[in-house]
């Protein structure tokens, strides 16, 4: 076995306080957008009880429209801007220059700036709330209304515009960090599935984020400089808004959803050993996702009477596609596998069964007259959410159970571990399966109440409680987590004989990375040094 | 090294999913009309007609993905430490998954391009015509007494109208049986114009000419209400149909001519 030696720099040694608060180290930043993600993760969940609670029951006065209106819009915003979004780059911080065998990433100063960017962001969105009320307009803040909204929408304004700065030089980061410093012998089809995903996110983000930021700050002039962008009275027009955004936010659902994939694809090789299956097909049904994600805007638009249906339509189909690929390919990677069920992978395939779901009741929205029925009805919420809970977040835990020992050093455990997956599991399906019966039965989303002879409310019910019993499952987790920190670290380079180089390394790793990298022959370098290449 | 443990994992799992598969079975006919509203109109008659297609192709591919899932949790989970065949892919079976999705989108595209079209028909140029007025927090339709509908020359000239608020929930009346368009107007924000038994919804944009035609099939009371965000009261901005005979909706449209003070006689 030949290994290539890695010059070490040389760190000064800093307070502790003041290192978390200057460091440019990548993993310090990924630890740091961790929790930042997941205290935002938190209160989001905490929005969401709040909205269900209102919803228990037909025409409640748990909370008044207003307030309402405020609680739904800031859920989202707080678990699409500042969660889930985030929490890619924070596992993509620390995992991607480790899966590529660099000591960091290209900008390490720039990566800092990425992060610093989030808090302060985040609280000037949630400063609304002192200020006459938090943006009350849904995350996707239509024009007109947004142009009455209070000034909680401008904080929100401001507050998105910066969180797209950080994810665009995020962005550039990343795609340099994968251009350029991958380890000697990884060529591109070499590298580790996630950091492909985290290279097409990157790539989306670069050509969307900005289309986002222009159309925030012309709403920003409409609503304070008297311009009328977006206001047919003043000659402007109300459906540009709706065009820009979702130019943006389509594409924006799938920088929610790769990296996730990405994980799966990590993990399941693993736990199935075999290789992914077809990985060259998976980084192309990829970009074909990030391809097709740029010309199907308009499929949130068919109600408007504003767009070219036939063609949104069919480009929407097409997207079920590439999506179609890649499950079959983690079907065909678990194929004839060796499978054992260890947390990380009882989260991943919690995804592959619920993120499926994701996938096919998105395909009803892609035959409009259909879409004329389900749109905005919570058939399109259960949607989003087995889209991006059933998906993202299942592949979020899945991910933290898989590196929690690289990162912490420390293992969590297995039986608190499967009551939080069963929990979450079962809860999930409570809070969101009956979503789909609600909106094909008519019921609006967004509304803060509903009448008692609508006839919604056993369904609501049932989904209320499903919501309660996914914040139950939160609390083995964080035992989980604390009772792991209060063990000493104990984890070896590579607990879960992994492939990829972040298990070359000690758990956690040095400042630097590596002492020294095997080398690279395949897109598995851990499992040819453990098998040899006759294995392949 | 399949420890006990594990295996006991694997089981529960196992349970776990087939309890939720089981419960989403049962759920799923115990509701009629495939889990929509009973349809009203010709139209929506096409679109649930539409969405039952789309659903069983839907169901038939979850059934199919999450057997082939649970097949493969169960058949090949860790038995021995011999390594599995090291597979890498296959081009003809990658070919396979490709083709089948996109002959599957294709047809679904297909039949749902063929039913836009019909839905989506304009309306014959004697069809009664309402124009509905979307506002902060309620509607107001709009007869026009020259565009009532049934092809008979017009008796009158002049307008009624029937107005509604948050709290007083407005409710029109159509006439079953013949075609009835809907013109949508807003002079503040975007509202949304949905019955859940027309399954069809249209947008009500400021500075936009939207419309849409129905023909309603059966008499009876139905409600609808706002399906895009547009303020405080959102929620509360019903309204109520009424289908009825033409002889009634003629009787109707008497009375409320007689009683509305914004009708202009000739
Ligand atoms: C505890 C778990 C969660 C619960 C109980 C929950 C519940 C809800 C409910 C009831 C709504 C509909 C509100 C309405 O339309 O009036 C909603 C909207 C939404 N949720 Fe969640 N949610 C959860 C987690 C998430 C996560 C993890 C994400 C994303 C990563 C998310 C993203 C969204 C989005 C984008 C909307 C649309 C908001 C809008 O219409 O502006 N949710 N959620
Ligand atoms: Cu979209
Ligand atoms: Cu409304």
């Amino acid at each position: 076995m030949t290994s290539i030696a890695i010059p070490r720099p040389a760190y000064a040694e800093r307070p502790w306080i003041l290192d978390w608060l200057t460091t440019v180290d990548h993993k310090k930043l990924g630890i740091l957008y961790l929790y930042t993600t997941m205290f935002f993760f938190a209160v989001g969940g905490i929005l969401a009880l709040l909205v269900r609670a209102q919803l228990a029951v037909a025409d409640n006065t748990f909370v008044n429209n207003d307030a309402y209106n405020q609680l739904f819009t800031m859920h989202a915003s707080a678990m699409l801007f500042l969660f889930i979004i985030p929490v890619w780059a924070g596992f993509g911080n620390y995992i991607v220059p480790l899966q590529i065998g660099a000591a960091d990433m290209a900008f390490p100063r720039i990566n800092a700036l990425s992060f610093w960017l989030i808090p302060p962001a985040g609280l000037l969105m949630f400063s609304g709330f002192l200020f006459g009320g938090a943006s009350d307009v849904g995350w996707t803040a239509y024009s007109p209304l947004a142009r009455s909204s209070g000034v909680g929408l401008d904080l929100w304004i401001i507050a998105v515009i910066i969180l797209g700065v950080s994810s665009t030089i995020g962005a550039a980061n990343f795609m340099v960090t994968m251009f350029r410093m991958r380890a000697p012998g990884m060529t591109m089809f070499r590298m580790p599935i996630f950091c492909w995903t985290m290279l097409v996110t990157a790539v989306l983000q670069l050509l969307a984020t900005p289309v986002l930021a222009s159309g925030l700050a012309m709403l920003y002039i409409d609503r304070n400089f008297g311009g009328s962008f977006f206001d047919p009275n003043g000659g402007g027009n109300a459906i540009l808004w709706q065009n820009i955004f979702w130019f943006y936010s389509h594409p924006a659902v799938y920088i929610m959803i790769l990296p996730g994939m990405g994980i799966i694809s990590e993990i399941l090789p693993v736990f199935a050993r075999k290789p992914l299956f077809g990985y060259k097909a998976f980084v192309f049904a990829t970009m074909g996702i990030g391809g097709l994600g740029f010309s199907v805007w308009a499929h949130h638009m068919f109600t408007t009477g504003a767009v070219l249906k036939p063609w949104f339509g069919f480009m929407t189909f097409m997207i079920g596609v590439p999506t179609g690929v890649k499950m079959f390919n983690w079907l065909g990677t678990l194929w004839r596998g060796s499978i054992t069920f260890e947390a990380p992978m009882l989260f991943a395939l919690g995804f592959l069964s619920m993120f499926l779901i994701g996938g096919i009741n998105g395909t009803f929205s892609a035959a409009v007259p259909v879409d004329f029925a389900i749109h905005d009805t919570y058939f399109v919420v259960a949607h989003i959410h087995y889209v991006l809970f059933g998906g993202a977040v299942f592949a979020v835990f899945a991910g933290l159970y898989y590196w929690f020992p690289k990162i912490w050093g420390r293992r969590l455990d297995e039986r608190l571990a499967r009551i939080h997956f069963a929990l979450q599991f079962i809860g999930f399906n409570l809070a969101f399966f009956p979503m789909h019966l609600l909106g094909l039965d008519g019921m609006p989303r967004r509304i803060a109440t509903y009448s008692e002879s609508a006839g919604w409310e056993t369904l609501n019910l049932i989904s209320t409680i499903g919501a309660f019993l996914i914040g139950v499952a939160m609390i083995p987790f964080i035992i989980n987590v604390v009772m792991a920190f209060l063990r000493p670290k104990d984890q070896p380079n590579d607990p879960w004989e992994g492939n990829t180089l972040e298990w070359w390394t000690t758990s956690p790793p040095p400042v630097h990375n590596f002492d020294s990298l095997p080398e690279v022959h395949s897109e598995r370098p851990l499992w040819d040094l453990r098998h040899g290449n006759a294995a392949h | 090294m399949p420890s006990t443990g594990k295996l006991r994992v694997i089981r529960r799992v196992n349970l776990l999913i087939s309890a939720a598969l089981l419960a989403i079975a049962s759920i799923s006919p115990a509701f009629a009309g495939w889990g929509m509203p009973e349809p009203i109109t010709d139209q929506a008659k096409r679109i649930q007609d539409l969405w039952v297609f789309t659903l069983i192709i839907a169901v038939a591919v979850f059934f199919a993905v999450e057997g082939a899932l649970l097949y493969a949790i169960i058949r090949y989970r860790k038995k021995s430490d011999a390594l599995p065949k090291q597979t890498h892919g296959s081009t003809a079976l990658e070919i396979v998954w490709t083709t089948i999705p996109v002959l599957i989108v294709i047809t679904l595209f297909s039949y749902s391009f063929i039913v836009l079209r019909d839905v989506e028909k304009k309306a014959p140029s004697d069809a009664l015509s309402i124009e509905v007025d979307g506002f902060q927090f309620s509607w107001q339709f709009t007869y026009d007494l020259a565009r009532l509908g049934q092809g008979q020359a017009p008796a009158q000239e002049g307008t009624f109208s029937i107005i509604g608020t948050a709290a007083n929930e407005p409710t029109f009346v159509i006439p079953v049986g013949e075609p009835v368009e809907f013109r949508l107007k807003s002079n503040d924000v975007i509202h949304s114009f949905y019955l859940p038994n027309f399954h069809y919804k249209l947008d009500v944009v400021p500075g936009r000419d939207n419309r849409f035609v129905i023909t309603a099939n059966q008499t009876g009371e139905f409600t609808g209400q706002c399906a895009e965000l547009c303020g405080i009261n959102h929620a509360l901005m019903r309204f109520h149909v009424r289908v009825v005979e033409r002889a009634e909706f003629d009787t109707w449209v008497a009375e409320q001519v007689a009683n509305k003070a914004t009708v202009r006689q000739p």
